[in-house]
């Protein structure tokens, strides 16, 4: 009983003894930092609320800012639904990376406690993305990114609200959308083929460069027989021969595999992609990017999978577009001229394989420093240097 | 009593720790397959080069591997020791896969020339072919051989059988509802069974095209490449861009994975294709280390 009633009275004490931090208000913090910083159109609940330190700890701190904890384990400690649905389908980098604060604000901010306005925060980013086009998308111009993306979290590639021809139709429908394609012979589809969503140069955002055929008229490449992949080799049989080889992408059932990544009509560039090479890359090789994503120590920059790898196809390992080193030193020159000894004559003699940069290195990521498969203090040299 | 107490507290709490890591362990160790042989060339200055298949010739106890990299053919014993090696005096470019019928002609899929090749042994001739069908150019990709020759269209993904003697198409399997097709496929027990990555499925085909089931995988494959059909049934799922193995029942429910990424005995680092053999080997071709393991639990 004497046991039990001194447990009781220990714990009133440390209740009683809480540091001040914890129980005061934001008064104390406000005498040094100035208040107006924590004001705005909208304010953040725990700020609102005047406790600082949910967040914070005043006097020492593992993490930037003297928070308790990395951002977005404190941000989900209270959002537990958004931990929840930011784990799903295609996410945002910032998101899977942790970065919360990269549009958000924690204190006080506009709407959504974005740190600007949404399209601000968004090309913010996206510098690549022209913000005008002789003719531009009305949302797009608006600023209305919210319109066509998720910021979060979507189950759509590119972050978009709905798949494909969908997002479109649900603005774009009835008669308009039949006048402005009269002519042709089946139904309008595949919008994104041709159109650039955010705009063009070219009215109806028709994408800027057209396929030559297309440009004479439909017959050039709709005749009999279909249009299959043969048509297209018929006028690049360059590519003919890149699917002659080991690993290629002839992939699409009862199709043309060209127009898994190519449109017929229009595109952004000469090679009539139909969107950046990573999307395309992705759209089957999402898993690829989760695991780069992921990845602790990877190759920055990728941005243009095609280059390293052959798209079309190769008789190297991953379709690279050379052997294991020849990809590398094209921008890793000095290291093709000084570095342990790799190529021709320098054979694994587990493998009887040359070795080459990737044997040791993989631009995909890895968990170590310099995309070393594995630890470069000595686990790494051991698998072939055994002696040591 | 208390001390009594506090030790079944601590078996209890040894027992759960036990369990949990038991637990963890389990999919590997379940497995019970160990590395048992090698098939490659000793000489390492004349190793393969991206090896792509094996074809295991029961009745006379051979497996031929497919070097796709240097444009040859190797057979081994049961015992992993090199027969031949065959180059078809250079003429073989880019091969991929082969097959050997009972009339002991080899059939070829040689990629550089996109033709399935019948190489007759005795007559020293190869003879190369196009094959079409309905009228489209086919892309062979993986070849099986049972009375007729099934070749999987890289391009379609469908599986069309054809007659050896004259290449007349005689059956498709395709699968209804399938983004991309198949990407492998194995003849076991009368039936086809056929892989798409795309989906994460496997679709089992009666001999005359029907197709009988789809089932659906998990997601836990990466990058599915290549499937087979163990003794008992179960289905085993090579998972390229994940370097192991990954089991299933035959319901399509998972039992466990094993093998992982390396280039010491019995690991993975770019598999292309597995295999059973009639020893109860499971031989996996690794393209990246250039070397067909074969494991027997």
């Amino acid at each position: 009983m004497i046991r039990v009633s001194m447990i009781l009275l220990l714990l009133v004490l440390a209740a009683a003894s809480a540091p001040a931090w914890a129980r005061a208000d934001a008064g104390t913090c406000f005498s040094c930092h100035d208040r107006a910083a924590f004001t705005g159109r909208v304010v953040h609940r725990p700020v609102a609320g005047g406790r600082c330190g949910v967040c914070h700890n005043p006097h020492v701190a593992r993490f930037k800012g003297l928070l308790r904890q990395r951002q977005d384990t404190l941000c989900y400690s209270c959002h537990r639904q958004q931990k929840r649905l930011f784990a799903r389908g295609v996410v945002h980098q910032p998101v899977a990376d942790g970065r919360c604060t990269g549009c958000h604000t924690p204190h006080a901010g506009s709407r959504d406690l974005l740190r600007k306005d949404l399209a601000s925060a968004c090309f913010g980013c996206h510098k690549d993305l022209a913000r005008k086009y002789r003719y531009t998308h009305q949302p797009y111009a608006r600023g209305e990114c919210g319109s066509c993306h998720r910021p979060h979290q979507a189950d759509n590639l590119e972050l978009l609200v709905r798949n494909g021809d969908r997002l479109c139709l649900t603005c774009h429908a009835g008669e308009d959308l039949a006048a402005g394609h009269g002519g042709f012979p089946v139904p309008a589809a595949g919008c994104l083929s041709c159109h650039n969503p955010h705009g063009s140069s070219r009215a109806a955002l028709v994408r800027d460069e057209l396929h030559p055929p297309y440009r004479k008229g439909c017959s050039g490449c709709h005749r009999p027989g279909g249009l299959t992949m043969a048509r297209c080799l018929e006028c690049h049989p360059d590519v003919q021969k890149q699917m002659l080889t080991t690993h290629s992408h002839l992939t699409r059932q009862d199709s043309n595999s060209c127009l898994n990544c190519h449109s017929p009509h229009a595109g952004d560039t000469g090679a009539l992609l139909k969107g950046p090479v990573r999307l395309l890359c992705v759209s089957c090789h999402l898993r690829t990017l989760n695991g780069y994503r992921k990845s602790r120590f990877k190759h920055p920059d990728i941005q243009d999978c095609s280059s390293c790898h052959e798209p079309h196809g190769s008789s190297h390992l991953a379709m690279l577009k050379g052997d294991g080193i020849k990809v590398c030193v094209r921008c890793h020159e000095d290291q093709g001229k000084f570095t342990h000894p790799v190529g021709p004559g320098v054979l694994d003699r587990q493998t009887g394989q040359e070795v080459t940069c990737v044997s040791c290195h993989n631009p995909m990521g890895t968990q170590y420093s310099y995309q070393l498969v594995r630890d470069g203090k000595k686990a790494l040299c051991v698998v072939c240097h055994r002696a040591y | 009593m208390k001390n009594r107490c506090s030790v079944q507290y601590g078996l209890l709490l040894a027992l759960a720790l036990s369990l949990a890591l038991a637990g963890q362990a389990w999919s590997r160790s379940a497995s019970g397959w160990q590395w048992s042989l090698v098939l490659k060339q000793d000489k390492v200055s004349d190793a393969m080069r991206m090896p792509t298949a094996l074809f295991i010739d029961g009745k006379q106890g051979h497996y031929y591997v497919v070097d796709s990299g240097r444009n040859r053919l190797l057979s081994f014993d049961r015992q992993g020791r090199l027969l031949h090696i065959f180059n078809a005096g250079k003429g073989l470019k880019t091969p991929y896969d082969m097959v050997r019928t009972d009339s002991g002609d080899i059939w070829v899929v040689e990629k550089g020339k996109n033709s399935l090749s019948r190489i007759d042994l005795k007559a020293r001739r190869i003879t190369t072919a196009t094959l079409r069908y309905r009228g489209a150019l086919v892309y062979p990709d993986r070849l099986e051989a049972a009375d007729l020759l099934y070749v999987l269209d890289k391009a379609s993904g469908r599986i069309i059988a054809y007659d050896p003697s004259s290449l007349k198409a005689r059956t498709a399997f395709t699968c209804p509802d399938c983004a991309s097709g198949f990407v492998d496929f194995r003849i076991h027990s009368g039936r086809l069974w056929a892989l798409d990555r795309q989906d994460r499925q496997i679709c089992r085909f009666r001999l005359d095209g029907t197709l009988e089931k789809t089932l659906p995988l998990d997601g836990r494959l990466n990058f599915p490449v290549s499937l087979a059909i163990g003794p008992s049934g179960s289905l085993y799922v090579l998972d390229r861009h994940s370097r192991d193995i990954v089991v299933y029942d035959q319901a399509g429910r998972f039992r466990y994975r094993f093998l992982d990424r390396g280039i010491s005995r019995g690991q993975l680092y770019y598999p292309v294709e597995i295999r059973f053999d009639p020893w109860g080997g499971l031989c996996v071709v690794d393209e990246g280390n250039a070397r067909v393991e074969i494991f027997r639990r």
